[in-house]
């Protein structure tokens, strides 16, 4: 289907697409997708709004089922396999909008994080590995420079502290596979470089899937690009192939090219 | 710990509980065995409703069908030779286990129905649960009478009315601390971020519904709690009790108090009881055409007032009213200390305290 898909095949396969179709009534918002992601890589997927990213996401995320193809993650079929379960398989995600809990602190928010992907959610009690949970959560706080505001309720976070904590709450769990939703939007410049420098100091065997609407951020922290547009893939190839690739200055860009 | 230990919350909760175990030997025994018994078992169970609400997002109408249910299966199991009921003729407390046993298997039951469902579907449901429970125990009349189950008595420790007090206090207490703890422990937190945002929970591997179901079943026990300390209180219970409108005057006890606030319960529960006994008894009160029939409409306008003077209920008003005495306090302190205010060991609603820092923040309103 995509001959200038970079085919990893050396290297072990941590998530494989196929035919992904997810219809909302008569509308398809993803529509024929096939993606291989090896381990370590570090993929974006760019398009224009409503060229169906997120909704790619909930689908490798687990809050969609597909309507139709498979899911398939480090060789399990998890195509209809809840949520939930997910985290097992090491990964971890961010929503675009951030989606953190404002009634908990940061820290119980991240420690939320490290439990969901740990087990012992109903326990009535702290125990030993308990603590290590916390420090877990605090390192993470650390990851995404909010140690200053462990205590503070997530309510009383700026927007982008908001976006920190969401990225952190990602990160917590020590993911694999980390799946982030784009992570730059409404960062100031500062935070933006910020976002650059923790993306790029990834360790090499995570594996990353970033949706972006900056492409200077998105540019600088992969080697591989994917580029919807209605549903579909328009374009692959790494990312100097993208920037001067004919049509996806078109239309994505809507700049340049004129055919 | 130690800073904990001596935060206002604490000290005023002490405080408190100190004046309601010494209450009995200072107060009349109306007010200690009517006003605040029924105070204190009011409270108890408008606490599982707040604390569905504002720890687990679920507002309950089925709490009083719990409180019944656990009512009438003590009555039945623990009477003999009585006309009405089953008459079992157990021991009081196999009496007592066997009607906290079957309330909370059937919270249990009723929570896993109703744990994917939220907001006013989760509303709609405990409804008709309530509504279901009391057609059952209007209809089944071989356990609940005929009309009601009459001539229970509390077991045996429980022999005064004074007991019956400290018995509610002990339970009351017991409760709320339960309740408060277990918010903290990572059962409680993960509730927390279901009520937030479920979606999310999942996606971070949480069993959404499991956390609904199990906090339903903990509501429920609560609530069967105060529905035994209520029938040993009453001595009886029939249908009409745990009906559609006693049903709402709880949830309305729970809201006047301040559904987001564990603490509100009992205030409501007072404020309900005592405008219930006291207004009543006011002279005049029927010359100005209040009569028993209308009484429910001074309780509304009572709530009316309340809601619009603050949504919150009244822990709201105290909660706004002690945020403003330690603004002023750390206003004043702050001369010396760092200026911040130490909101960890406090339970942080929704109105944070300010911070204030003295160095950055010149006072130009003192000064004029
Ligand atoms: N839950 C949903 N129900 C109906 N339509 C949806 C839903 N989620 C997304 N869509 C639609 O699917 C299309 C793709 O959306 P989305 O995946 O959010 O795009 P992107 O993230 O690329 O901006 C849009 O037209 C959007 O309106
Ligand atoms: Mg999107």
């Amino acid at each position: 289907m995509s001959p200038n898909a970079i085919m990893s095949s050396d290297r072990e396969q941590v998530l494989r697409l196929r035919s992904i179709v997810m219809a909302f009534g008569r509308l398809f918002a993803v529509n024929g997708v096939d993606l291989d992601v090896a381990k370590g890589e570090h993929l974006a997927i760019l398009g224009p709004n409503g060229a169906g990213k997120t909704t790619l996401f909930n689908v490798i995320s687990g809050d969609l089922t597909p309507t139709r193809g498979t899911v398939m993650i480090k060789g399990v079929d998890c195509t209809s396999l809840p949520s939930r379960r997910r985290p097992r398989f090491g990964m971890a995600r961010t929503y675009q909008k951030a989606r953190s809990f404002p009634g908990l602190s940061v820290e119980d928010n991240l420690y939320l994080a490290v439990v969901g992907k740990r087990g012992r959610h109903l326990s009535l009690w702290r125990s030993g590995t308990d603590r290590s949970w916390r420090e877990q959560a605090r390192a993470a706080a650390e990851t995404v420079w909010l140690t200053e505001e462990l205590a503070t309720p997530v309510s009383d976070l700026s927007h982008g502290q908001k976006r920190q904590l969401e990225i952190g709450m990602a990160v917590a769990t020590d993911p694999d596979i980390l799946l982030l939703d784009e992570p730059a939007s409404g960062l100031s410049r500062g935070e933006r470089e910020w976002l650059i420098e923790l993306l790029s100091d990834l360790g090499a065997d995570i594996t990353l899937l970033l949706i972006e609407h900056d492409m200077d951020v998105a540019l600088r922290v992969v080697d591989r690009v994917m580029v919807m547009a209605d549903g579909q893939q328009i374009a692959a190839g790494t990312p100097s192939e993208i920037e001067h690739d004919p049509v996806v200055l078109q239309t994505y860009l809507g700049t340049g090219a004129s055919a | 710990m130690t800073r904990q230990l001596r935060s206002p919350t604490t000290i005023a909760f002490v405080a408190v509980v100190a004046l309601l175990v010494v209450l009995p030997a200072i107060g009349s025994s109306f007010f200690v065995n009517f006003i605040m018994t029924r105070t204190l078992i009011l409270g108890l169970a408008a606490a599982t409703i707040v604390f569905l609400s504002a720890y687990g997002g679920m507002v309950s109408l089925a709490q009083l069908m719990l409180f019944g249910t656990a009512g009438f299966m003590f009555g039945n199991a623990v009477l003999e030779a009585s006309p009405r009921g089953l008459n079992l003729g157990w021991a009081p407390w196999t009496a007592v286990v066997f009607a906290l046993a079957v309330a909370t298997a059937i919270a249990f039951l009723l929570g896993a129905l109703s744990s994917r469902t939220t907001g006013i579907y989760f509303l709609m449901l405990t409804l008709v649960y309530a509504v279901i429970g009391y057609n059952v125990f209007a209809q089944v009349v071989p356990i609940s009478g005929p009309s009601g189950i009459t001539r229970i008595t509390p077991p045996p420790p429980i022999t005064q009315a004074t007991h019956l007090y400290y018995a509610a206090l002990l339970l009351s207490i017991g409760g709320y601390v339960v309740l408060k703890l277990v918010a903290r422990t990572p059962f409680g937190l993960a509730l927390q971020g279901v009520r937030d945002d479920p979606v999310r929970m999942a996606s971070l591997g949480f069993r959404v519904p499991l956390h609904r179901a199990l906090a339903f079943t903990l509501a429920g026990f609560i609530a069967g709690v105060a529905g035994l300390l209520n029938v040993w209180w009453n001595g009886q219970i029939d249908p009409a009790s745990i009906g559609i409108s006693p049903t709402l005057v709880l949830l309305i006890v729970a809201v006047i108090g301040g559904i987001s606030h564990l603490e509100g319960a009992w205030l409501g529960a007072f404020v309900y009881v005592a405008a219930n006994s006291y207004l009543r008894a006011l002279p005049f009160v029927d010359r100005i055409g209040i009569t028993e029939d209308r009484f429910n409409t001074v309780i509304g306008a009572l709530v009316l007032l309340i809601m619009v003077l603050s949504p919150e209920g009244l822990s709201g008003v105290i909660q706004r009213l002690s945020n403003e005495g330690r603004r002023r306090f750390s206003r004043f302190s702050s001369r010396d200390g760092t200026g911040r205010v130490d909101t960890s060991g406090d339970d942080a609603g929704e109105s944070p305290v300010v911070m204030i820092d003295s160095s950055t923040s010149p006072p130009t309103e003192e000064r004029k």
